[in-house]
């Protein structure tokens, strides 16, 4: 390989380029970090667009061709909506100082990047890799103990789906002798059995994705990052997750029932929640889990739902985390009982935060509406339970994410706190994506244009009567069911603790319920735990008794010990090779 | 007779000459310089060989002109190539090192031996590995084996155990050469040859008690050689009490050129015809590797010393090499080659980091990294790059290493061992990791004997990056290694009768 076609190779990648951009912001003086980041994000963005469908790249390692990019209308539609929240957040931080976390703003996006392009598994693995380490600087970013600690947790996770991973592709490797990443499927297809080799790579992809139990990362890490880092990080691990499942295994039945689940559990949890961004981080859950049951239902519709879905989700989801970010700025906090009364001072903010909620929960004409028909309708066809958990899931997501989230900022009880209106970054990111969410809902042909199966797509529209009416029915009825709790609660609206009536509706029984049902669980997990915690120690205990520094196995022996080794090995070769 | 003709004789007389004129030059530099450059003219003319085998194939050598099999025959094809480029490439960079680290570690008036018996060491090595006789291998050996014995003594200026560690090791190395000796004894006696290519063609058909009876010496005496579990009791005092440089250079050689012996013996000589070499592999070479990659990295886990835990991690290391020859495929062989060559550059890197802070705080206990990402944080990086390609990060060596283990341990049906691979790399990752984690987030102590430690000489640093940028330069460039290592595995699966 000569010198210019190594720099081809490497300026070819869009993901390079922006990793370059990222790197280099470590080593120039910190006022250029900004403008830096977001000219790397441009170049990568023109990059892409000069770049036509097709693979490039092309490297030969271990004897095998490997396709570091791969641009078709899957990664393609990814490819943008990263570069789309990578150039959002560097504008919302514009002017941030931390070195750490301005390289981490870019070289984390890179490296899921780079994951979203890799034609092949070594490849996305490598880029996997990064991310997971290149993220941990975020978390750490605030940097208190209890961020060092949840950042250490959180990066034994991600490594840890490394690991599995990469013994998915080891294993998928010795099947089928190819190191393309592409369908996969869970079952093998002649005998229905599931096989090892995509088990491994499904729990790998499930880590990252935070599917049920185990998810707990994401709560546990994300809230804990500065405002900018919670933004970021709520992006691209669990897309890339997605995109990765949409990839290896469309259609697989497991994870409509998965991503059911992934619908419904976040919502209690949110709605008890009293930290905002926390809720927000549940909404993940929550958001990701309706891509999940998309890709698992698998047909044309509902897989250009889910990564339709995925696209607007992240310009919406970030616009939330923005809006939150933005007031937590100003007042210091981001807890629901501090906050309330904003919208006096922060009207634009508040306006934002609106549009974004008004997306979430799929208002017609907003952007998460065009798209979550097309999951819905195609859950329809699979059973009835999971059409009714999706919907009653979007009531939820309008009561945690719609509701709950500006009227505990903006509205609610008067906190007395009158900040000033965000700054100036955050202002044009927020509109930005203000813009595109409603752009998207009333213009949806462009995003159609990009969706994978066009074929499906070519003739559909949202706005029928028929999804209008169903959509608004549900919404209505969400609002409404908020509004009669309200009521019950003789909601007087100029006494400022009305939200904690409210509050209690869902706070008292609600967690008097799941404050028992969580005692119960723990009882019974301490003590499964406390059996295992004991065995574990004694292992260690006697591992160290056999390992540590005075153990049988790390003592100097005398020299007249190991010449007896020597003997008794030599003797047992004797014996075995006169035996053969 | 010209020059090219006679260079497979060059890499062990160039260094063998020398050697005795380093006694002649005055005390200083001078003799680090002198045995620096016979190093560097060693490794140019390795890098010669291993072209020269890649372009024209086996270089058979007649030392004296006299003919094989009663003349001494060097024998050159693609895998002991590699392993003296090895030798020879680790040699120019740890004589490069040594000096400052030496000046600190040995007494003045023997440093002037302590490059003689480096450069005897080399010889030695360089030695058994090109030549294609078995009574020559335990010459070599026995030159490289007494020096070493030497150079680790020559740490007693600055812990006196290193005394005990060498004569434990002269023991334990003697009894290893003593077995290994008897076992050419008892080939020689079966067939009347010693010459390796001959003694395969007459040891064909002949699985009698005499030739059993000397392989098993063989195996257990080049065993010890190569620190094999649980013969591996004399190696980690050894590497923790030597001068940082003789670690350096014996942890990432030594051992490595045991391994090639141990190859040449089962593939080369013995061959899968007989039944007792399956045997070995599946009841010996096996089960033992397996428990060295454990046990030895569970110690490794809980040791305080960082040169000690250096020298289990190495234990556990040759485990995997083990494991890969086992395999008994061109897979679990490139696997186990290509780790050869790998565990070399990342060993020689992490023992010179090491160097490098002893030679700042005079200490190798892991009190002494406390902070020192602050005070030496060019060291810092090379020990923790170095460490993430011991663990097995891709784009390091290690990656390579493991991956091509993985598939080896896959292909071969032995899918647990694949796991176990994983699961004692994670181990490798937390004894790292406590180090790493002592470095870097750890404040560097403001008063004791550690507090003044600042960056390490220009001239420790330089050749130290040198071998961890090979790390990073052959962990992206697989094709170099990869290629070389596959092609020296089919060569040898070839002789061996194997399925390829």
């Amino acid at each position: 390989m000569s010198a210019s076609s190594i720099f081809a190779f490497f300026a070819g990648n869009p993901a390079i380029i922006m990793m370059v951009g990222a790197l280099m912001c470590i080593a120039t003086p910190r006022h250029l970090a900004s403008p830096i980041l977001l000219i790397a994000t441009a170049l990568s963005a023109i990059k892409l667009s000069t770049l036509g469908l097709g693979e490039y790249g092309a490297i030969t390692l271990f004897g095998e061709q490997i396709v570091t990019l791969r641009l078709d209308r899957l990664s393609r539609l990814f490819a943008i909506a990263f570069h789309i929240a990578a150039a959002l957040n560097i504008i919302y931080a514009w002017g941030q100082k931390d070195r750490a976390q301005n390289f981490a703003t870019l070289a984390y996006p890179a490296a899921a990047l780079g994951g979203v392009l890799a034609g092949d598994m070594i490849t996305l693995f490598v880029w996997w890799e990064i991310a997971a380490i290149t993220s941990v600087f975020l978390v750490w970013a605030p940097g208190t103990r209890a961020t060092y600690v949840s950042g250490m947790r959180y990066l034994a996770i991600q490594v840890l789906s490394g690991v599995l991973l990469l013994a998915g592709i080891v294993l998928i490797y010795r099947e089928t002798g190819s190191l393309a990443f592409d369908f996969v499927g869970l079952r093998d297809d002649a005998t229905g059995a599931i096989k090892l080799s995509a088990l491994v790579m499904f729990l790998a992809f499930g880590i990252k994705c935070a599917f049920p139990l185990l998810h707990t990362w994401v709560q546990d890490a994300y809230p804990k990052s500065t405002i900018s880092g919670t933004i970021i990080l709520s992006v691209f691990t669990t897309k890339l997750a997605v995109y990765a499942l949409a990839r290896a295994f469309p259609g697989t039945s497991e994870l409509i029932y998965i991503g059911a689940v992934m619908t419904i559990f976040p919502i209690f949890f949110a709605l008890i929640e009293n930290d905002l961004r926390k809720v927000l981080t549940y909404s993940i859950n929550n958001q990701v889990g309706f891509m999940v049951v998309g890709i698992g239902i698998g047909t044309a519709g509902a897989l250009n739902g889910a990564v339709g879905y995925a696209f607007s989700n992240i310009i919406f989801e970030s616009l939330l985390f923005m809006a939150v970010g933005a007031a937590m700025f100003r007042t210091g906090t981001s807890k629901a009982t501090e906050l309330g009364g904003l919208y006096r001072t922060m009207p634009l903010t508040m306006t934002f935060c609106i549009i974004g909620a008004l997306s979430i929960s799929a208002f017609p004409f907003f952007a998460g509406f065009v798209t979550k028909g097309l999951i819905v309708d195609g859950a329809g066809g699979v059973n009835i339970w999971v059409w009714l958990t999706l919907l009653f899931a979007s009531a939820g997501v309008l009561e945690h994410a719609g509701i709950k989230i500006p009227y505990f900022t903006f509205f609610g009880h008067d906190s007395g706190k009158r900040p000033k209106e965000a700054p100036i970054g955050m202002l044009v990111a927020m509109s930005i994506a203000a813009v595109l969410s409603i752009g998207i809902g009333v213009f949806p042909e462009p995003l159609y244009a990009l969706l994978p199966n066009q074929e499906q797509i070519a003739g559909y529209n949202p706005y029928t009567a028929y999804h209008i009416i169903e959509q608004l029915q549900l919404l209505l009825w969400a609002v409404l069911a908020f509004a009669v709790l309200v009521l019950i609660k003789w909601y007087p609206p100029e006494i400022p603790s009305t939200n904690l009536d409210v509050d209690w509706l869902w706070r008292v029984p609600g967690r008097a319920l799941l404050s028992w049902a969580s005692g119960a669980s723990r009882a019974t997990w301490n003590a499964l735990w406390g059996i295992f915690a004991g065995r574990i120690h004694a292992l260690m205990a006697r591992i160290y008794a056999m390992h540590g520094p005075e153990g049988q196995m790390a003592r100097s022996w005398p020299v007249g010990y190991m010449a007896l080794w020597t003997a008794v090995l030599l003797g047992f070769v004797l014996i075995l090779s006169f035996l053969g | 007779m010209n020059l090219a003709e006679q260079l497979p004789v060059l890499p062990v007389i160039i260094p063998l000459v020398a050697a005795p004129i380093t006694l002649l030059l005055p005390q200083g530099r001078a003799p680090h310089l002198w045995a620096t450059l016979i190093s560097w003219l060693t490794f140019a003319v390795s890098i010669a060989l291993v072209a020269m085998v890649s372009d024209a194939g086996v270089i058979s050598y007649h030392l004296g002109d006299w003919a094989p099999p009663l003349g001494i025959e060097y024998r050159i094809d693609m895998a002991n190539a590699l392993v003296l480029a090895l030798v020879s490439g680790i040699g120019a960079v740890v004589f490069a090192f040594a000096y400052r680290s030496v000046e600190r570690e040995v007494d003045p008036r023997q440093s002037t031996f302590f490059y003689c018996a480096m450069l005897i060491c080399l010889t030695g090595l360089m030695g058994v590995t090109i030549t294609g006789d078995a009574f020559n291998i335990f010459v070599f050996l026995e030159i490289s084996s007494l020096s070493t014995y030497a150079l680790i003594a020559m740490g007693a200026k600055s812990d006196r155990r290193a005394l005990t560690a060498a004569f434990n090791y002269l023991v334990m190395g003697t009894i290893g050469a003593t077995f290994f000796v008897i076992g050419i004894g008892l080939l020689y006696q079966a067939t009347g040859t010693l010459n390796l290519a001959d003694l395969h063609d007459r040891l064909a058909g002949q699985s009698n008690r005499m030739v059993e009876a000397g392989f098993a010496f063989i195996v257990v005496g080049i065993g010890l050689k190569l620190a094999m579990f649980p013969l591996h009791l004399w190696l980690p005092n050894a590497y923790t009490y030597a001068p940082s440089a003789v670690s350096a250079f014996i942890a990432a050689t030594a051992t490595k050129v045991a391994v090639y012996v141990l190859i040449r013996f089962f593939y080369s000589v013995f061959g899968f015809d007989f039944a007792f070499v399956g045997h070995a592999f599946t009841y010996v070479l096996l089960p033992l590797g397996l428990a060295g990659m454990f046990i030895a990295s569970l110690v490794a886990l809980f040791q305080d010393d960082v040169k000690r835990m250096l020298a289990y991690s190495s234990v556990a290391q040759i485990g995997y090499m083990l494991l890969g020859l086992s395999f008994a495929t061109v897979e679990g062989l490139t696997a186990s080659l290509v780790h050869i060559l790998n565990h070399a550059l990342m060993k020689g890197a992490l023992f010179m980091a090491v160097a490098c802070v002893v030679f700042r705080t005079g200490s190798h206990s892991i009190q002494a990294f406390a902070g020192l990402a602050k005070r030496m944080p060019v060291t810092t990086w090379a020990f923790i790059l170095s460490g993430l390609s011991l663990i097995g990060v891709p784009l390091t060596v290690g990656f390579i290493s493991k991956w091509y283990l993985l598939t080896a341990a896959f292909a071969a049906g032995h899918g647990y061992a694949a796991f176990l691979i994983v699961a004692s790399s994670l181990i490798a990752m937390v004894y790292i990791g406590r180090v790493a984690e002592m470095m870097l987030l750890r404040e560097p102590p403001s008063e004791g004997p550690y507090a003044a430690a600042k960056e390490a000489p220009m001239s420790m640093l330089i050749p130290m990056w040198v071998l961890v940028a090979a790390n990073i330069y052959f962990g992206v460039r697989t094709d170099l290694t990869g290629d070389l290592a596959v092609r020296a595995a089919e060569a040898l699966m070839l002789v061996a009768g194997g399925a390829p």
